[in-house]
């Protein structure tokens, strides 16, 4: 076992405790996050799942994956996050409450309607980001659907591979590739507009890798030979893109990028 | 005395008397003629012929006798007397204003004769002399006072005396004569002078202050100063700039020395300022011992410093969708630079990683506070705790740092004000607000802050409103904040909550020292950048909230309700003038207020000014010492404007004490007068008298009918002589 996954399998020990505890704390919590978020809990994190008219619904095992990715990111960093999963309608005005959404499924969505391009448009018009995670890449049908959408509401902005300097990797650890679910791409694309992504196209069913169960079960198993490695990196890369979307490029300032540029050369000489 | 003479009749027209001389002389050019062609027989008709023509001419012309009574009138000479302040410089014998006026009187018995009419010039058209009158201009321009007498109607003068020291603006000390020449020759009299002062005093003085470029915040800028030394121990003249701040110690910014044995020398300080805006700073020399004139020792000047880029400290202690969208907007603007850091991992934070996995670095606030404050414009501290952050030991810096003009926001959240344990702190003295001490930190109930009336007049607020009227959005809550501090500007207050029965401030603004600081209670400003408020504006409000806030804090004049300017040099003992421009759309009365920089003198005093609806207003407050002052100017509730001035004792008029008779010298070989020293005004050439006819009388020669007469007669015996020599 690597030392990546011993402590991996230590943290899901020490988090089980936790893990019930914040639980009972997010029932308690749910009747009141529906009123009002609060002073200090405006600002966190919150994965919200984006429905549309034609995309079927998340299955419970990855929609659960969005209040483990909040649950994560609360206990590895500082950054407050919503755990209750808050679904939108992509037609809902409020959908321009906050910067952050999340698009995920299996299988393909139909064509958006017009007010549904229309309204992603003005959420993606104010700055928001969009994360778009593919369940099943093998077939691909989400992932290729919904870009074929999102092409159509940014017909501007072409959809690029992210070089694998971007910020996205270091905005909290240093993730040498994206991994998920399964091993997939060694990259992600993305829809750039001025220096900030503003969709992020997973093709390794991140959220299948934050699925979860009871305890400190993880519901789906995780394709690759050593599995707690692996969802250790998928969880890694769910953080630092919620640290990329609360921070956006602050990684890239000078004052980190010395720093980081020599770890990443000890890391390589390894 | 009575004077005789001929004339012709008064009653002839010019024309007329050019048409009968001219008959008269056609005639006897006929007559003479007619002799040459006829001979002798014809002597006695051209005799008579002549008698009769000139009897004709007089009959036409009837002269008369003229009897004048004259007199003899002393020349007009025109006195212009130097009244710059520079005259007020004193030596032994006592200033050179004494000193003119010793030689008004000399000129006035040395020219017993003549007319004259004593005027003072400085900085424009010359005026009646005053010898009592202090000598306030700042210029000594003789060339408009030559060029007022020029165009002034009616007698020209003889001659124009000129009593200065020299040292005059102008014509400049170069080519002095070549500037004087055009008005020589339009007046075309002779300009005399007379020097004031025949050497140099013993004297160390700056005699020009010079920056190489306009100074920016931060960036080096090279002053030049030039000492010049005369007749004392010049080798070794210490040098030093310092700063002046508001209630704070002055602060040495460069030091030299210089070597002025030659009479003059100079030295090249570089000098860093790091706040932008109006500076005052203070160059001063030690002079050498025996030096006689202190006014002139020292500087005080005020720098215009530009800044090239806003340079932010924004330091979050956590993050959120908040401080998201503030390094956004931070980041989008090009003209400013943010160095950041946000607290990402706490203390109970697992990451489940090694360091090296981690891309994570270690938060350097002692280095932060310690070294590279004073680089930066302003400070942001984002709901980062005081104590868990390591912040604490450095907040009196931080205090220090905005008190000697550094600019603080503190934006709120759980973790900032009393809940970021800054209550009781240092921090205190320079936030707008007071903090709670005990009891809760911040309240979780949403809801819509209000503007106050300062609010809704504030230029900073102009673009919020411009966007979205008097809406905001909703807000999650708030911290708890006291009662605005004095001077402090409300801009946004909570519709419920209040502190000693007053509504509770959320946005306040504040001066302290020579800083500036905000105190904005709120963690949801990002509802401005997102949310359907926010959509319907494109989320172009939260760029203009803190456009507003930031350009306030830094002082750009689109934020300030008004404008402030010196109507000319600030002179101690002079009553100060200053103009205030109002921004547009800023209305109500006008208080100015002016408050000593340095700590010991903190007497201030205010002028209040009634609208007048007028863009432009005057404000004339008494007379100062020497030294900074720091000016505010608010214009109705809006927050006050603040600029810097500086008042000097000498000023530049003083800069030079020397005289200067060689431009005297030039001036008057120009003009073909003379130069003379002021104890040598006997040796000034005197002009001739003017004569001037006060009655006139007139006598007929012969009464007009006996001119007649004798025309006729004489024509006769012509005719007759004609006949007789056998002509027709």
């Amino acid at each position: 076992m690597t030392m990546l996954g011993r402590r991996e399998r230590a943290l899901g020990r020490r988090a089980f405790s936790e893990c019930v505890l914040l639980s009972a704390a997010a029932l308690v919590t749910q009747t009141w996050t529906r009123r009002a978020k609060g002073f200090g809990q405006e600002g966190g994190f919150n994965p919200r799942l984006l429905g549309t008219s034609g995309t079927p619904p998340l299955d419970p095992e990855r929609e659960s994956g969005l209040s483990r990715w909040a649950w994560e990111l609360v206990r590895r960093t500082s950054a407050p996050a919503q755990l209750i999963t808050e679904h939108i309608a992509v037609d809902d005005p409020k959908l321009e409450n906050e910067p952050f959404a999340v698009w995920a499924g299996s299988h393909a969505v139909k064509p958006l309607l017009g007010t549904e391009r229309r309204a992603l448009r003005r959420f993606l018009d104010l700055g928001g980001v969009l994360f778009v995670d593919d369940g099943d890449p093998g077939r691909g049908e989400f992932g290729q659907s919904a870009r074929a959408e999102l092409a159509r509401v940014l017909p501007e902005v072409p959809i690029a591979v992210l070089p694998e300097q971007h910020v996205i990797y270091k905005s909290y650890y240093l993730v040498e590739r994206p991994v998920g679910r399964v091993l997939g791409p060694t990259s992600m694309e993305a829809m750039v507009r001025g220096r900030q992504v503003q969709v992020l196209f997973s093709s390794h069913d991140l959220l299948g890798a934050l699925a979860h169960g009871s305890g400190e079960t993880f519901s789906l198993p995780m394709e690759g030979e050593n599995e707690a490695e692996m969802r250790q990196r998928a969880i890694r890369l769910a953080v630092n893109i919620a640290m990329y979307v609360l921070c956006s490029d602050y990684k890239d300032d000078q004052v980190h990028a010395e720093e980081l540029m020599r770890r990443r050369g000890r890391a390589h000489s390894r | 005395m009575n004077a005789t003479s001929l004339a012709l009749s008064d009653d002839l027209s010019q024309i007329g008397t050019i048409v009968a001389f001219s008959l008269v002389v056609v005639s006897l050019g006929l007559l003479l003629a007619e002799l040459r062609r006829k001979g002798k027989p014809f002597r006695a008709a051209f005799i008579w012929g002549t008698l009769a023509t000139l009897a004709f001419a007089g009959a036409v012309f009837r002269p008369v006798h003229v009897t004048a009574k004259q007199s003899s009138l002393g020349p007009r000479v025109v006195v212009l007397v130097d009244e710059s302040r520079r005259m007020r410089m004193r030596d032994q014998k006592g200033t050179r204003s004494d000193a003119a006026r010793q030689a008004v009187e000399d000129l006035s018995r040395h020219f017993t004769d003549a007319r004259l009419t004593v005027l003072g010039f400085g900085d424009g058209e010359p005026r009646p002399y005053v010898p009592e009158r202090l000598a306030t201009d700042r210029e000594s321009d003789l060339l408009s006072a030559l060029g007022a007498l020029a165009r002034a109607p009616g007698e020209r003068p003889q001659s124009v005396v000129v009593v200065s020291d020299g040292r005059l603006t102008r014509p400049l000390e170069t080519e002095p004569g070549g500037q004087i020449q055009q008005w020589a020759s339009n007046l075309q009299i002779p300009i005399h002078t007379v020097g004031l002062v025949r050497s140099a005093p013993k004297d160390a003085s700056l005699r020009q202050v010079r920056a190489a470029g306009a100074a920016v915040a931060h960036q080096p800028l090279r002053i030049s100063v030039e000492v010049g030394c005369e007749g004392l121990d010049c080798s070794q003249i210490p040098v030093k700039i310092r700063e002046l701040l508001l209630g704070e110690q002055p602060v040495v910014l460069a030091a030299g020395v210089v070597n002025a044995e030659n009479g003059i020398g100079r030295a090249e300080l570089e000098v860093t300022l790091d706040r932008a805006g109006s500076r005052v700073l203070e160059v001063s020399i030690e002079p050498p011992s025996g030096d006689t004139i202190a006014e002139n020792d020292t500087r005080t000047l005020t720098f215009s410093v530009a800044r090239e880029r806003v340079r932010l400290l924004h330091l979050a202690g956590r993050p959120t969708y908040d401080v998201r969208a503030l390094r956004n907007w931070l980041k989008s603007d090009e003209s400013v630079d943010v160095v950041a850091f946000f607290i990402l991992r706490g203390d109970f934070d697992d990451p489940g990683a090694s360091e090296s996995e981690l891309a994570l670095i270690r938060f350097p606030v002692d280095e932060l506070f310690t070294q590279h404050l004073p680089s930066f414009d302003a400070v942001i501290l984002q709901d980062i705790d005081a104590i868990k952050y390591k912040l604490e030991p450095h907040l009196v810096r931080l205090r220090d740092y905005v008190q000697k003009g550094g600019g603080l926001i503190m934006v709120g959240g759980p973790s900032s004000f009393a809940g970021g344990n800054y209550a009781g702190t240092p921090i205190d003295q320079v936030l707008p607000v007071e903090q709670p001490r005990q009891g809760k930190a911040f309240d979780s109930e949403e809801f819509v802050p209000a503007y106050t009336e300062a609010g809704r007049a504030a230029p900073v607020t102009r673009g919020l409103r411009t966007l979205l009227g008097n809406d905001l959005p909703l807000m999650a809550g708030t911290n708890l904040l006291g009662l605005p501090r004095s001077g402090a500007i409300v801009l946004l207050q909570h519709p419920e909550l209040t502190v000693s029965g007053k509504p509770m401030p959320t946005l306040a603004l504040g001066e302290a020292g020579d800083g500036r600081s905000i105190a904005l209670g709120l963690d949801s400003t990002q509802r401005l950048a997102f949310g359907q408020l926010a959509a319907s504006v494109q989320g172009r409000a939260y760029g203009a909230l803190w456009d507003g806030l930031l350009g306030w804090l830094m002082r750009d004049p689109r934020y300030e309700a008004a404008r402030v300017e010196l109507e000319h040099e600030c002179i101690a003992g002079e009553p100060l003038e200053l103009v205030v421009h109002r921004l547009p759309g800023m209305a109500g009365d006008v208080d100015v207020s002016l408050e000593p920089l340095l700590p010991t003198r903190r007497t201030s005093l205010t002028q209040h000014l009634a609208d007048n609806h007028s863009a432009t207003l005057n404000a004339t407050l008494p007379p100062q010492a020497a030294g900074g002052y720091a000016v505010r100017v608010s214009v109705g509730a809006a927050p006050p404007t603040r600029q810097d001035i500086a008042c000097e004792r000498g000023g530049s008029a003083w800069a030079d004490s020397r005289p200067d008779n060689a431009r005297l010298q030039a001036i008057s070989s120009t003009s073909k007068g003379t130069f003379v020293d002021r104890d040598q005004i006997d040796q000034l050439p005197r002009t001739d008298s003017v004569k001037v006819t006060r009655e006139r009388r007139t006598r007929p020669v012969l009464p007009a009918w006996i001119w007649a007469l004798s025309a006729s007669l004489l024509l006769g015996a012509h005719w007759i002589a004609r006949r007789r020599g056998g002509l027709a």
